[in-house]
């Protein structure tokens, strides 16, 4: 049972061998945090992704581009100087075993973890398809326009492989790494916790996440015309994107304020949002209209909502019957409860561990501030912006990933 | 007694008030209905100026919920099926009298092309799935639901599934001369009865086939419904074939294939509305849409209007074998699929 390579393209190669591989160390040097190899390689990848042609086709690939350029990592890398008596160093060798539907979030985990000076084994799926695909190609493409030395460094140390169901694969990975970090959901955690870590090794899990979104009718009110189209617009990407399946997409929103005002806020959002699914030509496939009028009845028949609207087959809002009740599971692409709380406090009860971003619109930082502080960390990992619910960052579900990714060595003469 | 007989507009003055009943005397009986009703502001006293206005719920409900409109002290039935479409399965819950009301409208509807008394019947299928009582398959449940309709059964096969060619023989040669009752699903009367048939030259001429179950299996054999029934003519002689439309979650309502083939109709007491997926108002003759199936048998559980995950089209309205509208299936809608950061996509992503 061996293991294919996708990057860097390589023969088929069994798990002991490459266990053994990446455990040498490189030409010209370990690994160090930041290591200018690295971050050489990954500026050319980036540049590849920023493409118009491949930006056009996958949009999720020029954020992920965008990410990566010479100036962001710069900035992530920064957060990570020490002071005093402590020196950072990589980890070791890190497994990552990333989800198969959400084609990039391998390479946000990959990169950092390589910025942090780590030899990395990443476990693609081998059902990616599409911008996972055009990711690997720019990868090997990327290999071919560095230096020698820098190629050399990044083919010993980083390697994207795709291997069928296998304990025998999957426990050496896990027994040889430092770290592990295991995307895609509780199902996958278990999976993966099967199989035992060295000793001094840890998981850095994403396990489930559920998002909901808050808008303030006061805010709205105050609002010009564009930033009222541009919540909408900002709104509809963290929705639909991916088909408001992913973690960071708003299940629910509610509307901040007194009633009548939220009424209408909530009735020219929804009315906004409609016309950019028209002209983003957002098409609903008859089984997924079905599926959220499935999900829609459900949630009456469970009690849980008191009204249900269609907005044609593109937008489906369900009146929560108590906004304290709010269904977190995925109920079809544009499927949204709704509800209004007076403030934002009547929030904080309702919260839970497995809530990860709050979208927000029309509040200000104080009050977001305050509102976070009174969570005290039950649970909400993120605030961002309408619009930038997807995007991805070094912070990510709590971790600061470059601490993650990296230890502490104190010295005291 | 035909049930046949009702025109497009006859059938909805006949059926409108009584529809209009069931949908009252659920949400009156359904607390579950009751919600989605009002959820979507159709008021109680709501009146519907057609039975394309009723409004529908997705089949699919009966997995995901138990909905009922009779308390749990009077059911003395509960179906239940797996679909193909994952979501575990429907449970369709009777008392005494939807029961006998299903089988009593089933044989009615049959009777149609069986003629009143029961006929020596043929199954294509194993006496395996009905051994079973406790727990059999939906195929299991048309079997045992059909045997009703005929006497002298004979299984096509045995209990290794192996097609019993001497059994066949020894029926034919007993009953063969006069007309007979043969009862399958589409693929196995294909696969079995039609393959024996031909390679045993069985004369299958007296027969009445009654078959439903889809095309799906048969389409990579490039049959489809006017080739199934071509073969059968010319190969075994076999010229009355029905194939019908039906589901656990409308029990006892069959759209029946009329006698010149490849279309379905509507009994009297029950009716079918093409919906376009887009709008959702009903489409004209000869353009595609999800098939909504309208029957007044469903009185114990709110079944009487559902919106089918099958696509179909009208070939015509009171233009056919028999009045009312008639249409064809085209087959299933495919499957809701989401993209999201849940490697195990189980309908919560992560």
């Amino acid at each position: 049972m061996s293991l294919n390579q996708r990057f860097p393209l390589g023969d088929a190669i069994e798990v002991d061998k490459l266990v053994e591989e990446l455990r040498a160390e490189p030409v010209g040097g370990r690994l160090r945090v930041g290591d200018p190899r690295v971050v050489e390689f990954l500026t050319k990848f980036a540049r590849k992704l920023l493409a118009p042609a491949t930006a056009r086709r996958f949009p999720e690939l020029a954020s992920l581009g965008f990410f990566l350029r010479k100036g962001e990592i710069a900035k992530a890398l920064s957060t990570l100087e020490t002071s005093g008596d402590a020196l950072r160093f990589p980890r070791g060798l890190v497994f990552h075993v990333p989800p198969a539907n959400v084609d990039t979030i391998f390479v946000y985990s990959w990169a950092l973890s390589a910025l942090a000076g780590n030899h990395n084994v990443v476990r693609v799926s081998s059902r990616s398809a599409g911008a996972a695909e055009t990711v690997l190609e720019a990868l090997n493409a990327a290999l071919s326009e560095v230096d020698a030395d820098t190629a050399a460094a990044i083919t010993a140390t980083q390697r994207m492989v795709t291997y069928d169901r296998s304990d025998a694969i999957s426990g050496a990975l896990s027994v040889a790494a430092d770290l592990r970090v295991i995307w895609g959901g509780d199902a996958s955690v278990a999976a993966l916790r099967k199989y035992p870590l060295a000793p001094h090794a840890r998981d850095l899990t994403f396990p489930d996440r559920s998002s909901f979104a808050v808008a303030s009718v006061r805010g709205w009110q105050n609002a010009s015309e564009a930033e009222r189209r541009g919540a909408a617009e900002g709104f509809y990407n963290d929705s639909y994107w991916f088909d408001q399946a992913a973690c960071s997409s708003p299940r629910a929103v509610f509307w901040v304020g007194e009633e009548d005002g939220a009424r209408e806020a909530g009735q020219e959002f929804r009315k906004l949002l409609a016309e950019v699914l028209a002209t983003k030509q957002h098409v609903t496939e008859p089984a997924m209209a079905v599926q959220k009028r499935v999900s829609a009845y459900g949630a009456a028949v469970d009690g849980l909502v008191s009204g249900i609207e269609f907005q044609g087959n593109g937008i489906a809002t369900l009146e929560l019957a108590d906004p304290a009740v709010l269904p977190r599971e995925w109920l079809g692409a544009g499927t949204f409860a709704n509800a209004r709380v007076d403030t934002l406090s009547d929030l904080v009860p309702i919260v839970l561990r497995k809530d990860q971003t709050v979208g927000q619109f029309g509040f200000t930082k104080e009050e977001l501030t305050e509102f976070v502080t009174e969570l005290a960390g039950r649970g909400v990992d993120r605030v961002v912006p309408f619009g930038s619910a997807l995007t991805f960052s070094a912070i990510w579900d709590g971790y600061d990933l470059l601490t993650e990714f990296s230890r502490l060595v104190t010295v005291q003469a | 007694m035909s049930v046949f007989t009702l025109s497009q507009a006859e059938r909805e003055k006949s059926l409108l008030p009584q529809l209009a009943e069931l949908t009252a005397h659920h949400r009156e009986n359904s607390e579950g209905y009751e919600r989605i009703l009002s959820s979507l502001g159709i008021a109680r006293d709501a009146s519907f100026a057609s039975i394309a206005d009723l409004p529908w719920l997705p089949v699919r409900m009966f997995k995901t919920h138990d909905l009922r409109s009779i308390p749990e002290s009077e059911i003395f039935k509960t179906l239940t099926s797996s679909g193909t479409t994952g979501a575990g399965a429907s449970r369709i819950y009777l008392d005494k009298d939807a029961a006998g009301a299903q089988t009593k409208q089933l044989g009615a509807t049959l009777q149609e092309v069986l003629g009143g008394e029961r006929l020596p019947m043929l199954m294509v299928d194993t006496i395996g799935i009905i051994k079973n009582r406790r727990s059999f398959s939906a195929r299991g449940a048309g079997v045992l639901g059909m045997a009703n309709f005929g006497r002298k059964h004979t299984y096509v096969l045995d209990e290794n599934d192996q097609p019993d060619v001497e059994a066949v023989k020894t029926f034919l040669a007993t009953y063969g001369d006069k007309p007979f009752l043969i009862f399958g699903f589409t693929f196995m009367v294909w696969q079995y009865l039609y393959e024996v048939a031909c390679e045993h030259e069985l004369d299958l001429s007296n027969g009445i086939l009654i078959h439903s179950g889809g095309w799906k299996k048969l389409i990579d054999r490039a049959v489809d419904n006017t080739e199934f029934r071509r073969r059968f003519k010319e190969d075994t002689g076999l010229t009355r074939i029905h194939n019908y439309y039906g589901m656990i979650e409308q029990i006892g309502t069959v759209f029946l294939e009329g006698p010149s083939g490849n279309s379905l109709y509507c009994p009297d007491f029950a009716d079918v509305v093409i919906r376009n997926p887009e709008t959702w108002e009903e489409q004209p003759v000869g353009e595609p849409g999800v098939i909504e199936v309208v029957s007044t048998l469903p009185r114990s559980y709110p079944g009487h209007v559902l919106l089918t995950e099958d696509l179909g089209v009208y070939n015509g309205i009171d233009d056919g074998d028999w009045p009312g509208k008639h249409f064809s299936v085209m087959g299933r809608l495919p499957k809701a699929e989401a993209r999201g950061c849940s490697d195990t996509f189980q309908g919560a992503a992560a």
